[in-house]
């Protein structure tokens, strides 16, 4: 207990010091510039100070300067020198920080000497004199084996070419042509001592000139007369406000994202220990690799029942829809007679074609169709189907609450669904519960099996009477959607009654003629086991859908309902003909977001199989062989295919994000 | 359905079958709603229940004598796996600052891009809000290095290696973490924001800057105030995005048992099959509890949140 205490104390001061330090660096900042307008000189001291905190920081976090930077042992390893740190987070932060704050108040100090004289001439004495001596200590301060052996040619080049430069710049930006010239002497200075030679080889007295002139050059350009007027402080203000507002947020955008990015597009063109450049190689391995794209098998899917029962129901779609054409004109009627074989059709079919050629890519995009397809279409139909009913909000809520839920919890929740157990056991998952029991009736022949059976075989019934009637109304089109229902059922009831079939449901029947229940290993059956990780996301990206599609609806113009309702449209027709189109771009925002969001895909996978049992997607690929397998070409290789394959989609979304704004 | 509900006219028996078929789209609706609640149901319920209870019937089929407390007790005393307690907090550590951090430095940026005027404003504008796009994937590699070795730049032609950041051993730590988080959501959160600063009146601005009032004060005194709604949504997304995340936190932690979110936890005890497989109900429940609370109670604000943040990559 004492423990947990101690922890949550830990975690408040660690996030308490977190974001007090930041507020306070920002409103520090804020008030520095503040001065600026009406109190220059003490702004110049100021920032002076700043200039004197950088100047810190770049020498400490180099570890140039001895006892600084970190705590450290030096290591001996193949003729290399490797630091090993030391020391508890707050020794480590002391020893990083002492020396840039020391060189902040030396340079503060330097500063505020030179604001209180009003002479030219002693500022610039001042200035000169106090930071060559401020800059000097740390020269004298610098490690052994950072001193430089100064070569003066090669100094006096530098010196001269960036001191030309600077003046250069500052003439073209009408600025004061002698202070960019200090400038860049100072620069040079730098350079020429530090760049260019070896370091290690000199003395200290070397390292002290080396940064006591520099500081000399600062001080001297510091000491010139470079209050601005009026105009140019407004500038300043502006300028400084902008950089302090939108600084914190592009340093965190540039380390965090633009750089990594790059740098991930740099690291997959190399080898998996970034130490070889190897071309396109990576990407080359990754779409030769049989795991990602493996076409094998591809004649199956002729031979696949799903293929055949999407093609009949294609085949269905295109003759109601040319019977629409006849009547309405347009080519693809939607609608709910012809709708459903396609949804039917593409579902099929795509299936046929994922459950044949395997591998990585193409579960990535299997994930696409389904999750896409079912959540959208399903989001929809809660959406019509809840619009003004009774405990509309309730349902709601409970079909949106999964995305309150993480992944990894969603995943774990499903997987007490999916559970099989042993045959001989009770099964304790609900699927396979009911999976088994249905095996039990349809082989059994107590009561309850002729009661199911009689409820289907009247099911049945009714949707022949259906199917006749719509006939007799000279209404074939309405005759299809019962049509392919009764297939199915009769294609269950064929096989449920003993007497024409084998039964159905989670049954096998053993050579001696004992029946044994056989529940489904949904989570490792290949490879439907992937559509069954799929179902997880389609039960959490629901009720995303519906939220957004349900407000949609919701503001499609009541006059055209009516209106519609008026000329005698039915409640099916009015949904086809006026909702659907009203909302048509809403559905492609819902399913833009979808896809970008199933392209990545990664927790889902990881927990339930981590990509085992076919069921690999390029998320968890990725993260397999970049931070398992350390291969890191690869992995950055596959980093940049979800990006390549995310990019299109996102600028779409981008795009219209800003029409709206 | 409504193909059905459609030919009711007449009396005849099978009329009157058809009419009691108009409720389908009712029944459907509470059919979906019943299978959608089933397996959190089901969690929820084991979550209850022994171990032998659950290994060997199912939770439908429950007894009064087979509850017990005996699952929440020992995933919160646990020491098997560092405990729930422990990775309750490192969420807490994750999340919080995850949270604030990246809302006030969004809102200085969205304010800084809609009211102050510099040269480039747009450009740099759209060049923010464009890493949207890129999916979290891409960085994160170089980011577990940048936190294990510093970044260091070498000098073209003059051959020296300068530290930019050293490294300060920041990973398998919840600083590593939030540190992520609060760099990936800086597009997202500048975009949402700066929709809402820059559609805020502009004679409030120009009022104040009459009266003298700076940026400073002008962002702190009438911004900030004026801006709750949007950062509450944010607020809330954020803090269930990082509660939830796995990916990142796998990443930058995932191999430091002390430093593990609720997440990790789980995802691990659902990786050791067996022994402790009775206990992930009662994990899952206790890991959700936060984001459900937050759900139930704040679900205007929720939902905003949610269709707002359907648009990050």
């Amino acid at each position: 207990m004492g423990d947990t205490v101690g922890k949550v104390v830990e975690t408040l001061i660690t996030i308490v010091i977190a974001v007090s330090a930041s507020a306070a660096v920002w409103l520090i900042a804020n008030l520095i510039v503040a001065q600026g307008r009406n109190h220059w000189t003490r702004f110049a001291t100021l920032r002076l100070g700043i200039g004197g905190l950088l100047f810190g920081i770049i020498l400490s976090g180099n570890r140039i300067i001895s006892g600084s930077g970190s705590i450290e042992v030096a290591t001996e390893r193949n003729g290399d020198t490797s630091w090993v740190t030391t020391g508890s987070w707050s020794e480590r932060l002391i020893a990083w920080i002492w020396f840039p704050l020391i060189a902040m108040l030396a340079f503060a100090a330097v500063g505020a000497l030179m604001s209180m004289r009003d002479s030219r001439s002693e500022r610039t004495l001042i200035g000169a004199v106090g930071l060559a001596v401020v800059a000097g200590v740390g020269g004298a301060l610098v490690r052994e084996q950072f001193r430089p052996e100064v070569d003066a040619a090669a100094l006096a080049i530098a010196v001269v070419v960036v001191a030309g430069l600077g003046a250069a710049i500052a003439t073209l930006r009408r600025r004061d042509t002698i202070s960019g010239a200090l400038t860049g002497a100072a620069i040079g200075w730098v350079i020429g001592a530090w760049g260019a030679p070896e370091l290690g080889a000199g003395s200290s007295v070397w390292s002290t000139i080396a940064l006591a002139i520099p500081g000399a050059i600062i001080g001297v350009r510091a000491a010139r007369p470079n209050v601005p007027d009026e105009a140019g402080r407004d500038r300043m203000d502006r300028r400084s406000r902008a950089f302090i507002f939108l600084g914190p947020a592009l340093l965190f955008v540039t380390t965090n994202l633009v750089v990594p990015a790059l740098r991930t597009l740099y690291l997959s063109l190399f080898d998996r220990n970034s130490e070889e450049y190897v071309g396109l190689d990576n990407y080359r391995t990754i779409f030769t690799n049989p795991k990602s794209w493996d076409t094998s098998t591809w004649r199956d899917m002729f031979t696949s029942q799903l293929m055949w029962v999407g093609l009949a129901l294609l085949v269905l779609f295109v003759i109601l829809g040319i019977r629409g054409k006849r009547r309405t004109g347009r080519v693809i009627e939607l609608g709910s007679a012809s709708s459903g074989p396609l949804l039917g059709a593409v579902v099929l079919i795509g299936f046929a074609v994922f459950t044949t050629v395997r591998g990585t890519i193409v579960n990535n995009l299997w994930w696409v169709l389904v999750v896409t397809l079912f959540s959208t279409s399903l989001g929809l139909a809660i959406a019509v189907l809840a619009d003004g009913l009774k405990g509309e909000r309730i349902a709601k809520s409970i079909i949106f609450m999964p995305m309150a839920v993480s992944l990894v919890g969603a995943s774990v929740i499903w997987r007490f669904m999916y559970i099989a157990r042993d045959s001989a056991k009770t099964q304790t998952g609900v699927f396979n519960s009911l999976w088994v029991a249905l095996g039990r009736l349809s082989t059994g022949d107590g009561l309850p099996t002729l009661i199911i059976g009689a409820i289907v075989t009247i099911i049945f019934g009714l949707l022949l009477v259906n199917i006749a009637r719509n006939l007799a109304r000279g209404e074939p089109a309405r005759a299809a959607a019962p049509a392919v229902f009764a297939i199915l059922v009769g294609w269950f009831l064929l096989r449920y009654w003993r007497i024409t079939g084998t039964g159905v449901g989670g049954h096998r029947i053993k050579d001696d003629g004992t029946i044994v229940a056989q529940p489904i290993n949904f989570i490792q059956d290949p490879p439907f086991n992937n559509f069954w990780l799929m179902i997880v996301l389609v039960w959490i990206q629901t009720g995303f859908a519906m939220v957004i599609l349900s407000a949609a609806i919701r503001a499609v113009p009541t006059e055209l309902i009516e209106a519609a309702k008026v000329d005698g449209a039915t409640d099916s027709q009015v949904f086809w003909r006026v909702t659907l189109p009203q909302i048509g771009t809403t559905i492609g925002v819902v399913v833009t977001a979808i896809i970008v969001l199933v392209m990545k895909v990664f927790d889902i996978v990881k927990v339930m199989t981590n990509g085992n049992f076919g069921t690999e997607v390029l998320a968890n690929n990725m993260f397999r062989e970049a931070f398992s397998f350390g291969d890191t070409g690869i992995g950055a290789a596959l980093a940049m295919l979800i990006f390549i394959s995310v990019v299109p989609i996102m600028f779409l979304n981008i795009r219209r994000m800003q029409r709206e704004s | 359905m409504s193909d059905i509900a459609v030919h009711t006219r007449g009396s005849g028996p099978i009329e009157r079958i058809y009419s009691t078929l108009r409720r389908v789209p009712t029944i459907v609706l509470w059919f979906i709603v019943i299978v959608w609640s089933l397996p959190s149901l089901s969690v929820f319920i084991n979550s209850w229940r022994t171990r032998d209870a659950q290994r060997s019937r199912s939770w439908w089929t429950t007894k009064p004598d087979e509850f017990t407390l005996d699952n929440y007790e020992s995933i919160f005393n646990s020491t098997t796996s560092g405990g729930l307690s422990n990775s309750l907090l490192n969420s807490m550590a994750i999340s919080l600052p995850a949270t604030i951090i990246p809302i006030s430095i969004a809102a200085f940026a969205a304010y800084g891009f809609a009211w102050i005027d510099f040269k480039g404003r747009k450009g740099l504008f759209i060049a923010v809000v464009s890493l949207l796009a890129i999916p979290l994937q891409v960085a994160l590699i170089p980011l577990l290095q940048l936190y294990v070795n510093g970044a260091h730049l070498t000098l073209p032609w003059l051959d020296k290696t300068i530290t930019i950041i050293p490294d300060f051993n920041l990973v398998n730590t919840t600083t590593a973490v939030w540190l992520t988080h609060t760099g990936f959501a800086m597009p997202f959160a500048i975009f949402l924001l700066h929709n809402y600063i820059s559609s805020l009146p502009r004679d409030v601005f120009e009022a104040a800057r009459i009266d003298g009032a700076d940026h400073f004060t002008i962002f702190w005194r009438l911004v900030l105030p004026l801006s709750v709604p949007v950062l509450a949504a944010f607020a809330i997304f954020q803090f269930l995005w990082t509660w939830n995340d796995y990916l990142i936190a796998n990443t930058m932690a995932g191999t430091n048992p002390d430093a593990i979110p609720t997440t990790i936890l789980i995802a691990n005890l659902a990786g050791d099959f067996g022994m402790n497989e009775h206990l992930l109900p009662a994990a899952a429940f206790v890991q959700a509890f936060v984001p459900l609370v937050v759900f139930f109670s704040l679900q205007r604000y929720f939902v905003r949140g949610i269709l707002a943040g359907s648009v990050k990559g």
